[in-house]
Parts: C-alpha cells; structure tokens; sequence
C-alpha cells in the first residue's frame, strides 16, 4: 500500500499534474479568500463551502492517469505478478490523490491562521465545514480512481469522472426535474396519484445529494449519518475499482 | 521448479493456449520457442499470475499460482515483453518502489540492490531518470526488477527483441550468468538464440506443444535438412548441375542474385561441413569466384514441418 502511496504522490511532482492542481486550488482559495478580506467579512465555512464546487475540475486532474496510464504503459503487470494485494494498489492510489488534496488545503490553513491573527473567528460551523470537505474528497477520488480504472486513455477518464462529479452537484436540479417530468408523464398517461409518486422520485434522488445531506455542518449540526454516507459511497466506488482490476486477469482479450 | 498441467486460456471463443503441459527443473535454463502468435507470452503470463488460465493447473515450487498466489509468485521473476518501467522515476526510486512491492525488508535491501545492480551493470546510470535511458539499459533495468527478492526461477519474455547486436550479446551473457543460479524460462522467436543459452527447449505453435526436447537432440533432428546458400560468379546451369553431383546434395535450387551477374544457389544436404567442403574444391577446380558460402539456420516454419511430419514426435 505504502509503495503506490509513495510512488504515485510523487509522481505529482515529476509531472506538472500536482503542481497545476495545487496551483488552480491556491488560486481559487486566494481569491476567495480575498474578495471575503476585502470586504471585511471573513468566513472560513464559506470559503470551504465555495471550493467543494472545483471538485469537479480537480479531481479529474489528479485522478485520470492513476490507473489508466499504467495500463497504457503495461506496469499494471506489477500488481498482478508481485505479491502485493490488489486491494493495497487501490488504497495506495486514493490515499496519494487524498493526500495531495491535503497539501492543498494548506491554502485553507494559511487563510484560518490569517483570520485568526486578524481576530476573525474559525467557529464550529467551519469545522464542519472543514470535515464535510474532507469526506467530500474522499468521496469524489474513489469515484475518479474507478474512473481511471475502466480506460486506459487518460482523458477518457477525466471526462467520465467530470460526468459524474457534476452530476453530483447538480442532483438537486435533477430531482425537480425529474419530479416534475414524472408528473406530467403520469398526468399524459391518466394514472393516478400522479403527485405523490413525482415527489417519491424527487426525495429518492434528492436522498442521494451528498451537498443537500450535509448542508447543516456549517450550522454546527454534524450528522455521523451524512458522514457515513459520505464514506460509504467512497468505499463502494473503491471496491468497484478493485473489482475491475480483479476481473482484468480474467477476461483479457 | 515448475509444474504446467494441461493448461488451457480461451479469449471469447479463440483458443490461445489449447492444454499445455510441462516441466521446467531446478537449475535448469528452458528455451521457449514458437512463432509469433503461438501462445508464448500467454503461457507465460498465466505462470506469473498476470492472467487466470481457463482450466489448467500450474504449480511453482509446490504452490499452485490460484491458491497460494502470494507464495507463488515469490519464487518468479518475470521480465514481461515490455518491461513495466516507470519513466518518472530513477533506477535507485524504481527498484527500491520493487522492492516495496515484493516485501524485501529494509536490512536486506542496501545488500541486495548493489548486487543486482553490479550484477546486470547498471551502476552508472543508478540515478538517472529511467525515462532517459537507451533501450539496452531500460531492458537491463527490467532484468534487475526481475531479480528484486531474490526469485529462484526468472522468467524472461523475449529479452532481447529490438536490441541492437552488441546489446544482444551482452543480455545473452547476462543470462547466461544467471542461469548459475537461477531456474531460467526464456522465450524466443529465434532458434538460434535459444540455442546459445538453454538446456532444453518447449516449442509451441497455434497454442500446442510441437515438441519437448534437449538442444543436443534437436539439433541431430534437425540436421539432417540442412541447407547451404552458395553466392558465386559463373554459369548458372552448369553449376547446378555440377553441384547437384556432390555427394550429399539432395537438391539445388538457383536464381540470379542481382545485376553484378552474381548467382544464388541453395543447397540442401545432408551434412553441411563435409558437402560445403566438396563446394568449395568444385568452385576451386572451376575457377568460379565464390563470394559467399554458408549453412542457413532452419526457419522456425521448417522445423515445425521437419518436428509435426511423423520423426521423433514429442519426446520429454
């Protein structure tokens, strides 16, 4: 685990890969964080709330050569013929991408230390802020590491990865749609009860809005359930992973 | 040692690899032969775990590769046909990456690694960017991921295909310095190359073994099919028919070689020593300027026709 770990973290250092996603994210933060300065009203949770919607541009980034450029270059042959557990590749990968994430978000502890010096506050709602974004991460890496997984053209795997992050974003939009396309669709057809069932279709993909589940942390309202959820998708899109590279061996044509 | 039984890998409904069995014995260096296309690297890369045979066992010192793969494949070291180097890191990052991967301990690694690196003389380019390096070195670098943790059987797929001479030999050295203790598989399109370094050969064609046999065994099956090609100045007819009466010429087939009025003849006979000999006083006698005169390797092609056409048959 700690060889991949090791390798692929410094790999985005040997590429311009780390440093263009550390580069747009200090943008972003810096730029942020300025305008809130400048106007004399600093809140960190916001700030940390306004950068989860970059997911979607940085994680592809870190995320589309983990895998697949392997398997372009035929390197992939080391998980299967070296004893080291397939799982461990998997985990090695995600906890790089995880953690130049966090060498990013030393952007985030630079602002807090500055708002801090400045007699600005870092409440409990920004803690919670700064949790969800974390988990948030974990999240979307395991879902860019899948995407990696399944192609071996890096920007295939951006692309799909880009796909379903901001599909994520946007569930709530998708939701309404949906609800009311439902609605009418029923209404054409004559069924009854056209109502409920459109809003059983709105709360079932609303359910699965990972920015709708955790909205209330900046208030200070952490749910371990929301985290779990969090968690949870993330490992499945790993085991997912795992699953294809297992299944490689297999069926290699 | 190794233990391949009745191993079979199907991709959809194309048969690759149709109930392959054989041993490779401690100690022992195995040429594996067959054209492109055979099954070679398929073999191959089922004995290293890298693909799941269809049905088929095989056992590596014991362990069978499915059920106790973490023992299994510590015994292998595999150089697949394109080594699988990381361009972004130097030969010391990478082989001690390898060495993470297999589990070498750090108190062991130091001793390791500089006699691997001595060994297959990649000491001055130790930490240079892999991605900078020529091919002879990157396959040298293979060869020393392959050697990381000590494996008592190192399977090579094609080691030197796209080398240039010099680097030829010198691979073909290497291996031949491993083989003191090291159980080596080779594989190869080239007869010739097989020849040099191993004990015995497996050849394999359309996914089935064509024979199993020792080099010296295979080279008096093949002997007797030799062929010669003579280049020379003079007349064509009278010349094949003065050839065709040399003992031990069975036939001679010529054709004008290019526009220096130069002639090509191949000869086929039965001992090429003693018939190339006899060619050569005839051409003497006759005053004919041989420019070139030689016995031909056997194509892989004619030795599956020589092996399949009914002598000898698979022997093991």
């Amino acid at each position: 685990m700690t060889a991949f770990f090791k390798r692929e973290f410094l790999s985005y250092f040997r590429s311009p890969v780390g440093y263009v996603a550390i580069a747009l994210f200090s943008f972003l933060s810096g730029f942020i964080f300025y305008s809130q300065f400048a106007s004399g009203s600093v809140d960190i949770a916001s700030e940390v709330i306004s950068l989860r919607s970059f997911f979607v541009i940085i994680v592809p980034i870190i995320t589309m050569g983990l895998l697949s450029e392997d398997k372009k270059r035929g390197t992939d042959i080391l998980y299967y013929t070296t004893p080291v557990n397939l799982f461990n590749v998997v985990i090695g990968k995600a906890l790089a991408a995880f953690a130049l994430y966090a060498v990013m978000f030393v952007n985030v502890i630079i602002h807090i230390i500055v708002t801090l010096i400045c007699g600005g506050k870092f409440g409990v709602g920004s803690v919670g802020a700064v949790i969800v974004f974390f988990f948030m991460a974990f999240m979307f890496i395991s879902i860019g590491l899948f995407a990696s997984a399944i192609t071996d053209n890096q920007i295939i795997s951006a692309i799909v990865a880009f796909i379903f992050i901001l599909i994520s974003q946007l569930l709530s939009t998708i939701a309404q749609y949906a609800g009311t396309a439902v609605v009418s669709i029923l209404g054409i057809m004559k069924i009854k009860n056209a109502e409920p069932i459109g809003r059983a279709f709105n709360t079932t993909i609303s359910w699965l809005d990972p920015f709708e589940k955790t909205k209330d942390f900046r208030l200070g309202l952490f749910s371990v359930s929301a985290l779990f959820f969090l968690f949870s998708i993330g490992l499945l899109f790993l085991y997912f992973t795992f699953r294809i590279l297992e299944k490689k061996r297999w069926s290699q044509a | 040692m190794i233990e391949i039984n009745n191993l079979v890998k199907r991709y959809g409904d194309k048969k690759a690899v149709k109930g392959i069995s054989f041993t490779v014995n401690d100690g022992e260096v195995l040429g594996f032969l067959g054209p492109n296309g055979a099954g070679k690297t398929t073999t191959m890369n089922i004995i290293t775990g890298y693909l799941s045979s269809t049905s088929g066992t095989v056992k590596v010192n014991g362990h069978d590769i499915l059920e106790e793969p973490e023992l299994a494949k510590k015994e292998i070291g595999y150089l697949p046909e394109n080594p699988p180097l990381y361009n972004d890191m130097t030969v010391k990052e990478y082989l001690n990456f390898i060495c993470d991967l297999k589990g070498v301990e750090k108190a062991r690694r130091k001793n390791m690694l500089d006699n691997i690196v001595s060994m297959v003389k990649i000491s001055d380019v130790y930490d240079r960017l892999i991605g900078n390096l020529s091919k002879g070195y990157k396959q040298r670098v293979g060869i020393a991921q392959a050697l990381v943790g000590n494996p008592s059987i190192l399977i090579l797929d094609e080691p030197t295909v796209g080398l240039d001479p010099n680097q030829i030999i010198e691979i073909r050295r290497l291996i031949k310095a491993l083989s003191k203790n090291h159980s080596i598989v080779i594989s190869s399109h080239i007869l010739s190359e097989i020849q040099e370094i191993a004990d015995r050969v497996v050849i394999i064609n359309r996914g089935k073994i064509a024979a199993v046999d020792t080099i010296s065994d295979l080279s008096k099956r093949l002997s007797g099919q030799s062929k010669i090609l003579l280049t020379f100045r003079g007349p064509v007819t009278d010349a094949v028919t003065k050839i065709r009466t040399v003992k031990g010429v069975s036939s001679a087939v010529s054709r004008v070689a290019n526009k220096f009025s130069q002639i090509e003849i191949t000869i086929s006979a039965n001992d090429t020593s003693e018939t190339r000999i006899a060619i050569f006083n005839l051409m003497v006698r006759e005053g004919w300027p041989i420019l070139e005169l030689r016995s031909l390797d056997p194509s892989l092609e004619e030795i599956f026709l020589n092996i399949t056409s009914g002598k000898g048959g698979v022997k093991s």
